[in-house]
């Protein structure tokens, strides 16, 4: 592209600076708008996946079938240690951790709760994230420790009993003892309220010698690095070779653990693309009537650069690359305001009144607005294919014009 | 071989129920080298006959030849191309294009034929040199007088090395002696660089140096006149 071509379409837009800057505002404001958009929604699915990942990992490991079984015993990885070695041999970054529930009664005096004890290994990790989301007022459960427990603050207060306190765990038709007496060391506030009175918290090593000597109900392998979604391509090459080294287990991702959470996700970027593709055409009807006035305008002028031996493609070029580089100028400036703004709110950001109701679905209420580079460069693409569009049929009328006729044209 | 050859040129506009008769038949032929003045009142058909001679427009019957390729019936990009490579035009309205300087004006056409940039300048620099307007190339048209703009827009034909300049009253927008500064001046352009001319002009005033005068009346040519004083009877 001669640097001539380019510098008299650069000019001519700014013979109508008035409407030239109100076109360039509006593809402007739309991309700033977009990368907003597209960061707040990635601010929401990366919400929506990290608190889905921290709670039970990118990657899970049962016995086939698990979900259908009704049975402890059946439920079981029997050879934990043995799945865990192989885990962590191809899990690359993955914590791995092995994980045993053990449903029971939980008794304090006369009170008493069915619960799911949940026994864990708790790497430092992932002990910090659970901390960060869920205040804890005492100790928290450590690795190897045969009496301790953490109970959320819900079923302390329904059990009536306190840090200090003692609590007997009852699991019957299970392979351990079958029955334990914890002392309660810790209390958390569990971010999710339907949690607040169901948490239990036990040392996978407790948990086993109660129920599962050995074995585990599954393992998580967690990825705490990958806090977005888009960067989780190396937690299903993960799974894909997990799957090869313990075939006779099931090996499932996140989104095969969570299938109505996936379908919302990915439903997510084709709602956000067309939204984004109308923002566009408002703005692009903007661009359309600017440089139609423009070749309006300039009808008599083109007449002469036909006469001086222009071809009709030419004047058409120059037209279109008048409207690309409109849009391209906006497309800089929405870019320059947009991603200052969505790195701003990349240090976290909650949306006023419904702080609550995202930490009744156990969602964090802070949001950390994200944007893929893929996502900036599909709203620059946008805003170029929008001043390519916007030209095609002031630049169509311009080609056909007759050189002698568009010399006498009066405006 | 003439440079142009002209053979029964008709070419009628019609507007809404009217007809009008624009050119009525008109035979010429241009020498290379030529100086020639198309000259009649308004409406005689003057600016016909050079948009018929510049394919800017498609005649009703005849035939245009330049250098003996008919040039008629070309098709658009066809049309474009040859004026490109081998016409320049002058305009009347001066025509420069406002957010370029006299120099870029001047290097338009040039570039158009996809000189080098180079090139482009030196050729368009030595073109306003030679029109008088060197110093004035970082100027843009509205900080030019009307003569000098004119001046511009025979550069802008010159530099691109034409085979003909085809003028359209290009004194009409001027004042009589700016007028006449200008003709002079394509007339020492035509005689230094060899540059055929066909201007058109109403002003009798203006026809002291050309070499050859074409009159043209209600759309026929009336006469011809050489500078060795040779009438030509009606055509």
């Amino acid at each position: 592209m001669p640097l001539a071509v380019l510098s008299l379409a650069w000019r001519n837009l700014w013979r109508q600076r008035r409407r030239s800057l109100t076109s360039l505002g509006a593809v402007a404001l739309v991309v700033c708008l977009s990368m907003l958009y597209y960061s707040i929604g990635g601010a929401a699915v990366n919400s929506m996946y990290s608190n889905l990942t921290e709670a039970g990992g990118q990657i899970q490991i049962h016995v086939p079938g698990y979900r259908d079984l009704r049975d402890f015993s059946a439920g079981l990885i029997r050879n934990a240690a043995q799945v865990e070695a192989a885990a962590r041999a191809d899990a690359g970054s993955g914590v791995v951790v092995g994980a045993l529930d053990v449903p029971g009664l939980l008794i304090h005096g006369d009170r008493s709760r069915a619960v799911a004890l949940s026994g864990r290994q708790w790497p430092d990790a992932l002990r910090e994230s659970y901390l960060r989301q869920n205040p804890l007022e005492g100790r928290f459960v450590r690795a190897g420790d045969e009496a301790g427990i953490v109970l959320g603050r819900g079923l302390a207060t329904a059990l009536d009993v306190g840090i200090g306190g003692q609590v007997m765990m009852y699991a019957p038709g299970t392979e351990g003892y079958g029955a334990g007496s914890y002392t309660v060391t810790g209390l958390v506030d569990v971010l999710d309220p339907s949690y607040a009175s169901r948490t239990a918290l036990i040392s996978l090593a407790a948990a086993q010698t109660l129920a599962a000597p050995d074995a585990v109900s599954r393992v998580e392998v967690h990825f705490p690095s990958i806090r977005r979604v888009q960067d989780d391509s190396a937690s299903l090459e993960a799974a894909r070779r997990l799957q090869r080294a313990v075939p006779e287990l099931s090996v499932e991702t996140w989104r095969e653990l969570s299938p109505m959470l996936v379908r919302i996700l990915d439903s997510l970027r084709p709602v956000m693309a067309v939204v984004s593709v109308i923002f566009f055409i408002l703005a692009g009807l903007l661009v359309v009537n600017s440089i139609y006035l423009g070749m309006i305008e300039r009808i008599r002028e083109f007449g002469v650069l036909m006469s001086l031996g222009a071809s009709g493609r030419r004047v058409m070029g120059l037209i279109t690359l008048e409207s690309v580089l409109l849009c391209s100028a906006g497309a800089l400036v929405g870019t320059a305001v947009g991603l200052p703004l969505v790195a701003l709110m990349a240090r976290g950001f909650t949306v006023p009144g419904l702080e609550q109701y995202y930490a009744s679905f156990g969602m964090d209420p802070v949001f950390y607005a994200s944007i893929h580079p893929s996502e900036v460069a599909f709203a620059i693409a946008f805003a170029l294919g929008t001043g390519v569009l916007a030209a095609l049929w002031p630049a169509s009328l311009a080609s056909r014009l007759e050189p002698v006729e568009a010399m006498r044209f009066t405006a | 071989m003439s440079l142009y050859r002209i053979e029964n040129l008709q070419k009628r506009y019609r507007t809404g129920e009217v007809e009008t008769l624009a050119l009525r038949g008109v035979d010429l032929t241009i020498e290379e080298g030529e100086f020639t003045a198309v000259a009649g009142p308004s409406g005689s058909g003057k600016s016909t006959l050079l948009h018929l001679m510049g394919a800017l427009d498609t005649p009703s019957a005849g035939e245009v030849y330049l250098a003996d390729t008919r040039i008629d019936r070309l098709g658009k990009r066809e049309a474009a191309r040859m004026r490109l490579e081998n016409l320049g035009f002058v305009f009347q309205a001066y025509n420069l294009i406002p957010v370029l300087t006299a120099l870029e004006n001047a290097a338009f056409v040039l570039e158009l034929q996809g000189v080098g940039r180079r090139e482009r300048e030196r050729r368009a620099r030595q073109a306003l040199d030679d029109l008088g307007m060197a110093e004035f190339a970082g100027r843009r048209p509205n900080q030019l007088s009307g003569g000098q703009q004119q001046r511009v827009a025979v550069a802008r034909a010159l530099a691109a090395e034409p085979k003909i300049i085809l003028a359209d009253e290009p004194t009409a927008n001027l004042d009589s002696e700016t007028g006449h500064a200008l003709i002079e001046l394509m007339r020492q352009l035509n005689r230094d660089h060899g540059v055929t001319f066909v201007f058109s002009t109403h002003d009798p005033r203006l026809l002291d140096s050309v070499d050859r005068i074409v009159r043209l009346e209600d759309g026929r040519v009336t006469g011809e006149e050489t500078r060795d004083g040779v009438a030509r009877g009606e055509a």
